[in-house]
């Protein structure tokens, strides 16, 4: 299994009973309501009363809220920061909470509209500020979505393509039987009828370098006999020692040209002989018994 | 002295601090998975590099070791102060500089190849927009630590009363 990338970046609130019966019993208050928070409404069986206005989500963009600091640090001046306390304070909420979100969670359903998103919850606080600022019921955001379970966004599992699974397989197993191959040459005179061991075969790979050998000697020899013979004939009567010296001079400057290109192609021959042979595939019933067969034996 | 008013102004602070915990989860979230992504590319470009010019051109051995002469940095980062409110936010930055070979900043990309391919030169583009997503990712985190604090200190504070 392999973890893939998110794809859904929003948090998502499950909401709690206790949040859906507040929405439900302040529900004449609505002027607007988003489509989500509506669907969500309706799938849990509530009634969306008549005439109130529904948006997009994607409508409105909320933009982050900014915070009060000077007020955050004078109402905060006298908590002490200890980690303790807060714990031991989450915790008790969390144990008072339990049973009712187990109780949630069992009653609802799973659908994809049964989650509060972003949105959503600016629009929660707007509407319950609203509420407060008229004096119908004093209940705070935070208090309400206590109790509803958050959920962050999470990667996907995903099982790797079996595609490419089969792919490494069978690699991995011509890897192996190419092992074995090498390792059991000797010792089986069942698989000494391979391609390598012939003698056609290494006739073959060994006149390829001999050819190539054959080439380098013969012009080498044939610049020797241009420099020696050749140059005499054209100008006439030199001496011995220097038509020698002509020849090898002929001979050494075709020898270094040819050596350069016979280098290239023995090296070139060389990464052939290290690349891995390829086996044309077979069909894949047969394939597996002479496998089965080649290891068995 | 705890009065109906300044519970209501903690009650609405604590509801925006939620909702501000909420955007900076969702702008973390985005953050890491864009470093996913540049990192990956980054990668692939990378591996296209020695695809295209052989296992051996772009590898370890070219860089330098401990007995190399020494060179400066060319990106360090560097803790900023924002200048809003030092106590609460404390920002990390990148900080480049030119490449300048008569004062030890040498160009790293030189080790390998003098003349690096397209492909090379990409990757270390998206490298160092990865390097810029960590510090960004980073200060997100520090920020939505901040605000986890504020909410746990803010509670207590509401508990209270």
């Amino acid at each position: 299994m392999l973890k893939s990338t998110i794809i859904d970046t929003r948090i998502r609130l499950r909401p709690s009973k206790k949040l859906l019966d507040l929405l439900d019993a302040q529900k004449e208050h609505f002027k607007e309501l988003p489509d989500n928070v509506a669907q969500l409404l309706k799938s849990n069986g509530y009634v969306v009363p008549l005439g109130v206005q529904i948006i997009k989500a994607n409508e409105k963009q909320y933009k982050r809220p900014t915070i009060d600091v000077v007020l955050l640090e004078k109402l905060t001046a006298d908590v002490i920061d200890d980690p303790l306390i807060a714990k031991s304070d989450s915790e008790a909420t969390e144990e008072d909470e339990t049973p009712e979100e187990d109780q949630d969670q069992r009653q609802q359903p799973k659908g994809p509209t049964s989650f509060l998103y972003l949105s959503d919850l600016h629009w929660l606080n707007t509407f319950m500020s609203e509420l407060r600022s008229k004096n119908i019921c004093n209940v705070f955001l935070y208090q309400i979505i206590e109790s509803s379970e958050l959920i962050l966004p999470e990667n996907e599992l995903k099982p790797r393509n079996p595609e490419l699974e089969a792919r490494c397989q069978r690699l991995r197993e011509e890897q192996q039987n190419r092992e074995y191959h090498k390792m059991t040459k000797n010792v089986d005179a069942g698989l000494k009828h391979y391609p390598e061991d012939t003698i056609a075969y290494q006739m073959k790979s060994i006149n390829k370098q001999i050819i190539a050998v054959a080439q380098f000697i013969f012009s080498v020899a044939a610049g020797f006999v241009f420099g020696f013979l050749g140059i005499n004939l054209i100008v006439g009567g030199l001496p011995f020692g220097f038509r020698l010296l002509l020849g090898v001079i002929c001979a050494l400057v075709i020898a270094l040209a040819e050596m350069y290109f016979l280098a290239k192609k023995l090296h070139e021959y060389d990464e052939v002989l290290d690349a891995p042979k390829r086996k044309k595939p077979e069909p894949p019933t047969t394939s597996k018994g002479q496998r089965a067969k080649q290891h068995a034996e | 002295m705890p009065t109906a008013e300044s519970k209501e102004s903690a009650g609405q602070l604590l509801d925006e601090l939620y909702l501000d915990m909420f955007h900076l989860i969702e702008e973390h979230t985005k953050c890491r998975i864009n470093i996913e992504r540049t990192n990956a590319s980054g990668a692939i470009l990378l591996a296209r590099t020695k695809y295209q010019q052989g296992g051996s051109t772009i590898s370890t051995a070219q860089i330098p070791t401990e007995n190399s002469g020494e060179f400066n940095a060319l990106c360090r980062v560097v803790s900023r102060t924002r200048d809003v409110d030092p106590k609460t936010s404390m920002e990390i930055s990148i900080e480049r500089h030119m490449v300048d070979k008569e004062n030890g900043y040498v160009e790293p990309l030189h080790w390998f190849s003098v003349l690096p391919p397209m492909s090379l030169r990409g990757a270390v583009l998206k490298f160092k927009d990865c390097i810029e997503l960590v510090v960004e990712s980073t200060n997100l985190q520090r920020e939505l630590n901040t605000v986890l604090r504020s909410i746990g200190k803010l509670r207590q504070y509401v508990a209270r009363q």
